[in-house]
């Protein structure tokens, strides 16, 4: 009978479907693991206390990456320091007072395009705007750079969550003669929050691992510093140093640090998932 | 009385309450919703301390007419109203209005229940911070007493601290209700406050606005004309954005006189 051929036909086509997806994620699985594995594998050779003690070394002497995690962790945070005010309020604005009106639009568009925009030429930016006008490079010009890759992402999530609030919400506060931008403050912001700070945590652990804004903004410094007005030592870039160099212990430390960002990450990753969850279930 | 046929088809039969024994009494109001026009020529009059139903089908205007009492229909651009709405002297929709103290006067109950991200003492105490600055205890016995007046106290006395999330859908509207009722506003305003609710939380709901009757001007937007024939003193009938029929609710269930409002409330159409 035609319909018996025409189930036939649909369940071999339904099988075949299923299996290229098997495929095509166990390819990305595959890479995944390929890449973990081998990261583990060099890593682990590389790390020691030392590691977390000492600052990068002069080639052939014992030494760490102390500065790189220091400047890393306080360029990250500076950053997001700059970029969490800048994207939740311009996500409020965006989500609450935009509308529908054209600025809203254009600004909404504007962000998009940060969001997709080579982080390289984010850098070539803070360059030209703060690093050669100023003559020199610096932790804060690194942390600007960062934190202009970090606002799109809370910008966007940010308008995502608080336009997933039921308009009642805010009704609600308005209707008990709260003005708007404290209901929005007071009673939005909290029944959003964990969906704020998971876009936050995305951001961070986005930002963490970037080295080409770097390169052009925070450079790199030999020695252990808090000043951000100076060259600033960063993990990305101690990794892209000395993963190129001939030395075996600095390739050893650069192995170290890569594997330092990636589960940095990871744990990060995992905290915005479980915070994400437990919102969903409350 | 004033029983009239407009020119269209819409016969109106809207009973003119006495003079004075309105608190909000609302004249040759329109609404619209950007172009399309959702409320034609509405007046009528709803007293002080007594519970005025409105019924009427999906999309007659109901909830429209509610939403422009406490002018929340303002947050939108491109929803307008055009009229008057005298409220003790005043016309709210005219000149400035400072909104968020109007909207502290009249309170709003909304359909689905609305509990804000906090505890049950702080969902009741949202209100009355924004206006009063009480001591602890007058705090605590604010919220006490607005819990007790919606019913609410004895189920949630021993978890005032836990979140007004966790509370059930009846528990939560009653929690609006105590919200509303904490600020003391002179009019209360709920559109379908029960629709989510089971029976017996919509009972409970039901005696509380008995109860608030004697302090409160209250209207209510309500599908249940089991409802509105239960709690409400008037009742006004709403069709295609006009006012049908406005009454005593005795009148306009037992006796109406627009064959519509006799159709919808014996459920031949509606």
């Amino acid at each position: 009978m035609k319909s018996q051929v025409l189930i036939a036909r649909r369940k071999a086509s339904n099988v075949a479907f299923v299996g290229f997806c098997w495929i095509a994620t166990a390819i990305a699985l595959f890479a995944l693991a390929a890449i973990l594995v081998s990261l583990v594998k060099e890593g682990i050779g590389g790390m020691n206390l030392h590691v977390f003690t000492m600052d990068t070394p002069a080639p052939g002497s014992p030494g760490g990456l102390r500065n790189a995690i220091v400047g890393s962790i306080m360029m990250c945070a500076i950053a997001m320091l700059i970029a969490v005010t800048i994207g939740v309020l311009a996500g409020t604005w965006l989500a609450e007072y935009a509308g529908d009106g054209k600025y809203g639009k254009v600004v909404r568009f504007v962000n998009d395009v940060l969001l997709s925009a080579p982080s390289i030429l984010i850098g070539l930016a803070i360059y030209q705007l703060l690093v050669a006008p100023l003559h020199g490079f610096s932790g804060f010009a690194g942390s600007v750079a960062l934190a202009l890759l970090a606002a799109p992402v809370v910008t966007r999530t940010t308008e995502d969550v608080l336009k997933l609030q039921p308009p009642a919400l805010r009704e609600a506060g308005v209707a008990l003669g709260s003005p708007l931008a404290s209901t929005i403050r007071r009673v939005l912001w909290r029944a959003a929050q964990t969906g704020i700070l998971t876009g936050g945590l995305l951001a961070f652990a986005r930002i963490s691992g970037e080295t080409a804004p770097l390169l052009f903004t925070a450079l790199n410094n030999q020695f252990f510093s808090w000043n951000m007005t100076k060259p600033m030592a960063n993990l990305p870039t101690v990794i892209f140093n000395f993963a190129l160099s001939a030395q075996d212990d600095w390739q050893r430390l650069a192995w170290a640090g890569a594997m330092i960002i990636a589960f940095a990450v990871l744990a990060i990753n995992i905290i915005a998932r479980t915070l994400a969850r437990e919102n969903r279930q409350s | 009385m004033n029983v009239q046929a407009t020119a269209e088809t819409y016969e109106s039969y809207v009973e003119r309450l006495p003079e004075g024994a309105a608190k909000l009494d609302i004249r040759n109001l329109d609404f619209y919703y950007g172009k399309s026009k959702a409320l034609h020529g509405v007046s009528t009059g709803f007293g002080e301390k007594q519970i005025t139903a409105l019924i009427g089908p999906s999309g007659c205007g109901k909830s429209t007419l509610l939403r422009t009492l406490n002018r929340i229909y303002a947050l939108y651009p491109g929803q307008r109203a055009e009229g008057e709405i005298v409220f003790d002297g005043v016309n709210i929709l005219e000149g400035k209005q400072d909104l968020a103290a109007l909207r502290a006067r009249i309170g709003m109950v909304f359909q689905k229940p609305t509990p804000f991200p906090m505890s049950i003492y702080d969902n009741v105490a949202y209100g009355v911070r924004l206006y009063e600055k009480l001591g602890r205890a007058d705090l605590d016995g604010r919220v006490e007493e607005s819990l007790r007046k919606a019913a609410l106290w004895d189920e949630v006395k021993d978890k005032l601290h836990t979140s007004g999330q966790g509370l059930s859908g009846g528990q939560q509207q009653r929690l609006c209700v105590a919200r509303g009722v904490a600020v003391r506003p002179e009019v209360i305003l709920l559109d379908e406050p029960a629709s989510a609710l089971d029976p017996i939380s919509t009972a409970k709901l039901e005696e509380t606005l008995l109860e608030l009757k004697a302090d409160h001007t209250i209207v209510i937007v309500t599908h249940n004309l089991g409802q509105a024939a239960r709690i409400s003193d008037y009742t006004g009938f709403m069709f295609l954005g006009r006012l049908i029929e406005f009454t005593t609710t005795e009148q306009l269930f037992t006796n109406p006189r627009g064959k519509r409002t006799q159709d919808y409330v014996t459920g031949r159409f509606g």
